[in-house]
């Protein structure tokens, strides 16, 4: 069993898919910029009200945030709610049948959610910086393994929500309240304690010093990097624990292909 | 366990449900069968009877209980995923596919699951979509074909993973006739053809009786009968009998044979009457005889009735019912 020939039926499939499903993918990004452009003018009508000039610092991590929970939105909400379309649809117990494993089809599913999410996301980021003025350095170098490493906690939770829905079926509830609790890791400020251990705060964090202070990767204190790297191996793991005990639970009450 | 010419060997398969009372209900009840490479099998049963979970078990989709699994000498449940390299299946016909991409899209993604994604493996698709009329059809979106361009799109997919076994849950449910018969025959051909192991789960007895060697019924969870088609067939053929009787039946004939031969009919017509019996005994006809002689009926006919796999079908899954 060749994984190539896998991870390029997987590309296939998303590329086919995003094709079909444009309308979709670009109303959804359009969404979320409007919704990015109403936090803007909030923004800017507090600060023309409180007649403070703090703006241009917090409105440069707002897109930096915004930033970031768009790409672990996508990530989260690709994996735990593929799942639940896959098992609605009939299509998961196909999946199953393949001799390398769930488990791999999932992670070709997320490798090339990342690819095909990338490039519509980065536009976004420019629209942001354009609507806002505000040029941040997008250093590719630092910024994709940066955002690698904090999309594993988003990833972490993707994979728990994803094996609770293949038990319990509709979770879309919780789905939604994770998005509200993704905002509020972006928005913590890392020197609270333990806010470094919870999920993307850490990787946020290192992603604005990249995106606003200019620091490359390899400048970026190494302790920090291991940290958000190991919070976010560590979530990921827990994530794909739980996903393996909800499978089996799905399995044992023969739920695998219900809805 | 195993032997080299077995594809699939199962072995007191058994798999509980508890339901919303926490009662246990045994879907599967200590199933055992074995399928020879290259056999066509057929599994019959009613709604319940433990089919689609029985091969739920067999692929890992469902967790047994119990039991012992074997594929072409392997054990299931050690060697499982890599085991699936053997075994495809259609478990939800026309569910199976995506809606939003062409069938060849389909085709080509779930076979590259399976590693089939040569050149050749692409030559064969095509000839799969020949054989099963699809190739007008090859380009265009699932969701657009009729339910039963569907379903033979879903089993070309699963045969285009090209494994040495494949299941077919219900492949003709929803057909209307005319596809029923074309698919049955594609299938048959396929079987002659390349010599793969099928494993067909059907309500559908035409199916069963026309596509398959063997069948294997299940009531309740549990294997009722493993026989050839032809040789059940047969034992039924010369079971079941129909007796017209000249004028219509005495006082006393209908309690008379229900109470001597179970599941024995009597219908009254103008030209007399007409019984139909099942004799499970050699020497049962000469009993019916004497019954028939002292209640001074006048025989106008016997004749063996033509039977076929429905018939035999309802008789053992009754019979079953009756004695559990």
């Amino acid at each position: 069993m060749k994984l190539g020939n896998v991870l390029a039926a997987v590309f296939r499939r998303d590329w086919t898919m995003m094709k079909r499903y444009m309308v979709n993918s670009v109303s959804s990004l359009m969404s979320i910029y409007m919704v990015f452009m109403l936090i803007f003018m909030g923004l800017q009508s507090v600060s023309r009200y409180a007649s403070t000039s703090g703006l241009d610092g917090s409105l440069e991590g707002t897109i930096v945030g915004f930033f970031v929970w768009t790409f672990t939105i996508y990530a989260f909400s690709n994996l735990s709610w593929n799942l639940t379309n896959e098992a609605q649809t009939g299509t998961l117990e196909q999946l199953y049948l393949a001799p390398c494993g769930f488990k791999w089809v999932g992670a070709c599913t997320i490798v090339s959610d990342f690819v095909f999410s990338f490039v519509p996301i980065m536009l976004l980021l420019v629209a942001m910086m354009a609507t806002t003025g505000k040029w941040l350095r997008v250093d590719l170098i630092s910024l994709v393994p940066l955002l690698l490493i904090t999309l594993l906690g988003g990833h972490g939770v993707g994979f728990a929500l994803g094996g609770l829905a293949l038990v319990f079926k509709r979770i879309q509830a919780l789905f939604q309240i994770v998005q509200f609790v993704f905002i509020g890791l972006l928005v913590i400020p890392i020197h609270v304690p333990v806010a470094k251990y919870l999920p993307l705060a850490m990787g946020n964090y290192l992603i604005r010093r990249t995106m606003v202070d200019g620091v490359r990767l390899w400048r970026l204190p190494p302790a920090d990097v291991l940290i958000a790297v190991a919070v976010g191996a560590a979530y990921l793991a827990v994530g794909i624990a739980i996903f393996s005990w909800c499978e089996r639970v799905a399995k044992n009450r023969g739920l695998l292909g219900h809805y | 366990m195993s032997t080299s010419a077995s594809a699939l060997e199962v072995e007191s398969l058994t798999k509980v449900f508890k339901d919303r009372g926490g009662i246990a209900v045994r879907a599967v009840d200590g199933v055992c069968f074995k399928v020879k490479q290259g056999e066509v099998l057929g599994l019959l049963g009613p709604n319940g009877a433990g089919k689609t979970t029985s091969i739920k078990c067999i692929l890992g989709l469902m967790r047994p209980d119990s039991g012992r699994i074997a594929l072409f000498g392997q054990d299931a449940q050690a060697a499982y995923p890599r085991i699936l390299a053997k075994a495809s299946a259609v478990l939800e016909g026309s569910r199976n596919l995506y809606w939003r991409m062409s069938v060849w899209e389909n085709v080509t993604f779930f076979a590259a699951l399976h590693g089939a994604a040569s050149p050749e493996d692409r030559q064969y698709f095509g000839r799969l979509l020949k054989l099963f009329a699809l190739e007008d059809k090859r380009d265009t979106e699932v969701r657009k074909l009729s339910q039963g361009m569907k379903q033979k799109a879903s089993v070309v997919c699963a045969l285009a993973r090209r494994t040495p076994l494949v299941f077919l849950d219900e492949p003709t449910l929803g057909l209307d006739v005319e596809t029923s018969l074309e698919l049955r025959s594609v299938l048959k051909q396929l079987a002659r053809e390349e010599g793969r192991t099928f494993v067909v789960s059907s309500h559908d007895m035409h199916v069963i009786q026309d596509v398959c060697g063997r069948v294997v019924i299940m009531s309740s969870g549990r294997v009722v009968v493993d026989d050839q088609v032809s040789h059940l067939m047969s034992l039924f053929r010369t079971k079941a009998y129909r007796i017209g009787l000249r004028g219509p039946s005495p006082d006393g004939l209908h309690a008379r044979l229900a109470q001597e031969f179970a599941g024995a009919t009597v219908t009254e017509a103008e030209a007399g009457a007409e019984i139909k019996v099942n004799l499970s005994e050699d020497n049962d006809i000469y009993r019916l005889m004497d019954v028939l002689r002292s209640m001074d009926s006048v025989i106008d006919q016997i004749s063996r009735e033509e039977v076929d796999l429905e018939k035999v079908y309802l008789e053992i899954v009754r019979e079953e019912r009756a004695r559990s």
